[in-house]
């Protein structure tokens, strides 16, 4: 029998790395953001005064809500299209693969191409996607969509091989379609998986920089991260100013974590591990 | 089994997916190929040049030293990541108190963008860091590290903080699948302890340990963000990779198809050292599921 | 019923895809981009005076993140901005070759431009051909940027020369004061006392030798590293990891009594601290007093590309509002910047121990310009700066950083 009894040491261990590593750089951001460059001596004490104003600038000077609804239209249009499409890529080619080498070819071909390091592509993307108008939030989020292609297919396939065959055949004998079987069946089975994806996916949308540096070249069209960049170089000598803005980009991804953040984890661990 | 038919719907979707990834990746990856035997400059006319920028590549000084810089990098990093995952996944499995809520905090870094999380350490290197060291009286601690000759330690140290919390949550999720019948048979044989790990939950990780590896060293490999963020390849090239070689000189220096040769030469390392691997565990992986 | 909703889905994607195409821009708005984050806010300013004066026409101005990555994909989708606002450097000679850029030779202010200036554009032409592509419009300095209070408490004097440069660093120093706030961490911040020094130090016609492989740097330039050793020797503490915006906040607050950099840095200063009493002198390479120049190049020029007759019209136009005196006067005042446009001076009391040398012309252009694009010389010399800070020997870094500095620009001449 394994005791039930709890472990101390090793909780007390992970609470005081968590707070050192995690709970202190976290902490330093926010009581930056804060505080008046003037009461930057202490970097870590608390500050005297709350200021608030740090926000507001920084929210007038990175144009914080269009660029919060153009970085959240991205993310969301390519979650809504990237779960179902790429899902349905995986499962057409893992039920496929072994009676179309066809298939197999196009697994491989995906495959291959997460290993093609985004600077090589980079400048002739930029011409195919100006070609087709792409260079905007509605062009964006179509990339994502299809550049996830690769990644997505490893992970679903992954969980569509460890599915019982007998649940979608039962389905077929009963005269279903394979898209319905796909979508009432198989797609509700890939949920732990669909979790990995959605939540790899909005993490990398929310927070890319290379691509929409490239393709959105206008200002009306552009993100979160890159409007972190005038904190480079424009306003560069107020950390306060940076530290504000940092909050206010990293506090929707909070948001959502803490809230979804027990499902989240479920999930990715139940996907990984199919996977 | 099923019919020998393939249904015309997989021929659809897959086909559409598979046109629009080729018009959109592999039309610009060919084209950038093609790129790598001329002397284009991003813009403008060109010529062939043949084989020259690649011959070029392997005279180059600042090319060999990006390479051994990222090769360096990606196998420490790799290790360290995966070692510090399993420890603290192993932690975060045992019969720990605020369970769900460390594991919770311990997965934060993954949510936090490599852009974000290379400014706020450079403010932290910079600022934080040397203070605390000459508080402390540590002379290595007491300058911005990130303006030494161990440049490339303070962007492991970033790489390896930011890339725990996925990989701890995999192996976590690795553990959480191993039975308790199994500890418990294995506990009767005698195996505690370290043997217990190195003989019965790492062989049984092993899927996990595949994934975290193989998807370690491809990111690695490639690393980019991080170094934009905090020393932009310096000091000299000291933390100059492969990547930000690529982009610095080809796109604002003017190479763009010699760094082209320079890209593709990346590709093909990396695919060939990502297939060599995962060849190599799933053999790993098959003799352990027997 | 699920078909439909794949199917209709894939619809809807493109659909939008069609609709967010987005229209070009309007007849009348025309773009103007600046790689210089340091003069968006003045440039605004200047372009809505102009939108006042036109009100049939509007300029916007832009300065993305990165402006040398944004550009450059601009110029590979053939979607250029309007006017170019960018300085006399490698950038500009890339957007010129490229065949972008109007000409301009035939406009009216052309010869109320100092011809040095006009000269050091053409220089950056492609094929150097004497045709004006760029108008230049503010020029900077570069040199050693000091606090006067500090110099006055220490009991100093500018320096004119190299020697007494050296008396005047020691006696700050026995003084306890930092002589130097270096910002190494940014390795551009290296190149200012390189660029000041080669040009006195460096044997004539080098350039054109070291092109044609008649010389190296290896046995010409030892005596600069020489004196970045010597430099560097009274710099702060930590200075390789001192980023420039942290350097710039600590020099405002008097943490060091001068920054070798150039105009461009004082307003960051004063952003930091308005009351700093701050002054500019020429760097004092030599003991000879008479052969130290200024080092000074064209920062920002101006440029229409090529494209609809109508905007080309109103770009010239804006050029022309721009370089007017009164214009040209309240770009420089804000930018502490000197101007090309003639009879109009920087009077500003900060940069009055140089505006003299620029006046008469006093100046040497910046050495790098002149080398091969694609030569790091930034990366070299912060190795450079490393090797020393990490105890290696003087004579073997200045040699094993000439002979790499050699290899690279070989490198990229083969080319």
């Amino acid at each position: 029998m394994i005791s039930e009894k709890k472990n101390w040491p090793i909780t007390i261990l992970l609470i005081i790395c968590m707070i050192i590593f995690i709970l202190i750089p976290l902490y330093m951001v926010v009581i930056i953001a804060i505080k008046d460059p003037s009461d930057m001596i202490h970097v870590l004490s608390f500050p005297k005064e709350l200021r608030l104003q740090n926000f507001v600038d920084a929210w007038v000077k990175t144009d914080y809500p269009v660029k919060f609804i153009n970085t959240a239209i991205i993310t969301i249009i390519t979650l809504i299209f990237t779960l179902p499409l790429n899902s349905f890529t995986a499962y057409a080619i893992v039920r496929s693969q072994d009676k179309s080498k066809f298939f197999k070819f196009i697994y491989y071909y995906f495959l291959s191409a997460m290993f093609i390091p985004f600077s090589v592509i980079m400048l002739p993307l930029v011409i195919q996607a100006s070609n087709f108008n792409l260079d905007n939030i509605w062009g964006i989020s179509f990339l994502y969509i299809i550049f996830g292609l690769p990644m997505n297919c490893f992970l679903y396939s992954g969980a569509i091989k460890n599915l019982p065959l007998s649940l979608e055949e039962a389905a077929m004998i009963d005269g279903a379609s394979i898209l319905k079987t796909f979508w009432s069946i198989v797609f509700p089975l890939l949920k732990p998986m669909s979790a990995t994806v959605a939540i790899l996916s909005f993490m990398w949308t929310w927070n890319d920089f290379t691509m929409p540096l490239v393709l959105l070249t206008e200002e009306s069209q552009q993100t979160l991260q890159l409007a972190q960049y005038v904190f480079k170089s424009q306003f560069s000598v107020d950390y306060n100013l940076a530290f504000a803005s940092y909050t206010m980009v990293l506090l929707p991804i909070l948001i959502v974590y803490i809230f979804a953040q027990k499902y989240i984890i479920a999930s990715v661990s139940a996907g990984s591990v199919k996977g | 089994m099923g019919t020998k038919k393939v249904s015309p719907i997989f021929y659809i979707i897959v086909i559409i997916m598979a046109i629009c990834f080729f018009i959109f990746h592999t039309i610009p990856f060919m084209q950038g190929i093609f790129y790598s035997f001329t002397n284009w400059k991003g813009y403008g006319s060109w010529d062939f040049v043949g084989l020259n920028n690649y011959l070029q590549l392997f005279k180059d000084p600042d090319i060999l030293g990006a390479y051994s810089f990222t090769f360096i990098f990606a196998i420490i990093t790799t290790i360290l990541v995966n070692v510090l995952s399993l420890v603290i996944a192993c932690a975060l499995n045992a019969k720990i108190h605020f369970n769900g809520f460390l594991k919770a905090v311990y997965f934060l870094p993954y949510m936090l963008g490599n852009l974000m999380i290379g400014f706020i350490f450079n403010y932290i290197f910079a600022n934080i860091v040397p203070q605390i060291g000459k508080n402390l009286g540590i002379e290595a601690l007491s300058v911005n590290i990130l303006g030494t000759e161990n440049a490339m330690w303070g962007i492991i140290f970033v790489t390896v903080w930011a890339s725990c919390a996925f990989n701890t949550l995999i192996y976590t999720a690795g553990l959480k699948s191993i039975s308790s019948d199994i500890y418990e048979a294995a506990a009767i044989d005698g195996a505690i302890g370290i043997k217990r790990f190195s003989n019965i939950t790492f062989p049984l990780l092993a899927t996990s340990f595949t994934i975290n590896v193989v998807l370690s060293v491809k990111g690695f490999l490639m690393v980019y963000d991080q170094i934009m963020a905090m020393t932009n390849g310096g000091p000299g090239m000291e933390t100059t990779s492969i990547a930000v070689l690529i982009y610095k000189r080809g796109f604002t220096g003017g190479q763009f198809a010699y760094q082209s040769a320079n890209a593709v030469i990346l590709f093909v390392i990396v695919a060939t050292i990502s297939i060599l691997q995962l060849r190599f565990l799933e053999k790993r992986e098959a003799k352990y599921n027997d | 019923m699920n078909k439909k909703w794949l199917l209709s889905g894939i619809l809807v994607l493109s659909v939008g895809l069609l609709a967010g195409c987005s229209e070009s821009s309007s007849g009348n708005e025309l773009e103007l981009f600046s790689t210089k984050p340091e003069n968006v806010a003045i440039l605004e300013t200047i372009a809505n005076e102009f939108n006042a004066l036109n009100p049939e026409y509007t300029i916007n101005v832009v300065a993305p993140a990165d402006a040398a990555t944004v550009l450059k994909t601009r110029m590979a989708k053939n979607d250029m901005p309007d006017i170019l606002a960018m300085g006399g450097d490698s950038y500009f000679t890339e957007v010129q070759s490229a065949d972008m850029l109007i000409d301009l030779s035939n406009e009216p202010y052309i010869s109320n431009l100092h011809v040095s200036y006009l000269y050091m554009v053409y220089n950056r032409n492609a094929n150097k051909e004497v045709v004006v592509y760029g108008v230049p419009y503010a020029t900077n300095a570069s040199g050693v940027i000091y606090n006067r209070d500090i110099f006055a408490r220490a009991g100093i004097e500018i320096p004119t020369t190299w020697d007494e440069f050296v008396s005047v660093i020691e006696i700050l120093d026995a003084q306890d004061i930092n002589p130097f706030i270096f910002t190494y961490k940014d390795g551009w911040t290296i190149l200012p006392p390189w660029n000041s020094m080669a040009p006195v130090i460096q044997p004539n016609n080098f350039m054109n030798d070291r092109l044609a492989d008649k010389t190296t740097f290896l046995g010409t330039h030892e005596e600069v590293l020489e004196k970045m050793i010597t430099l560097m020797d009274f710099a702060q503490e930590d200075f390789m990891g001192m980023s420039y915006d942290d350097g710039n906040k600590a020099f405002a607050t008097g943490a060091g009594a001068m920054m070798i950099n150039g105009n461009w840095a004082i307003n960051q200063i004063m952003a930091a601290n308005p009351d700093i009493n701050l002054g500019m002198f020429p760097f004092p390479t030599s003991n000879i007093a008479s052969e130290n120049k200024l080092t000074s190049g064209v920062d920002v020029l101006l440029a229409v590309t090529d494209g609809d007759d109508e905007i080309e019209n109103v770009a010239k136009k804006f050029i022309e509002f721009a370089v007017s005196n009164e214009i040209a006067t309240k770009y420089i005042e804000e930018q502490f910047a000197f101007s090309a446009v003639k009879g109009v001076e920087q009077t500003n009391p900060i940069v009055s121990d140089i505006s003299d040398d620029v006046i008469k012309g006093n100046v040497e252009n910046f050495p790098d310009h002149y080398y091969p694009n694609g030569l790091d010389l930034a990366a070299v010399l912060s190795g450079f700066a490393m090797n020393y800070v990490s105890g290696m020997d003087d004579d073997s870094n200045i040699s094993a950083t000439l002979s790499d500095l050699d290899a690279k620009y070989d490198a990229i001449n083969v080319k």
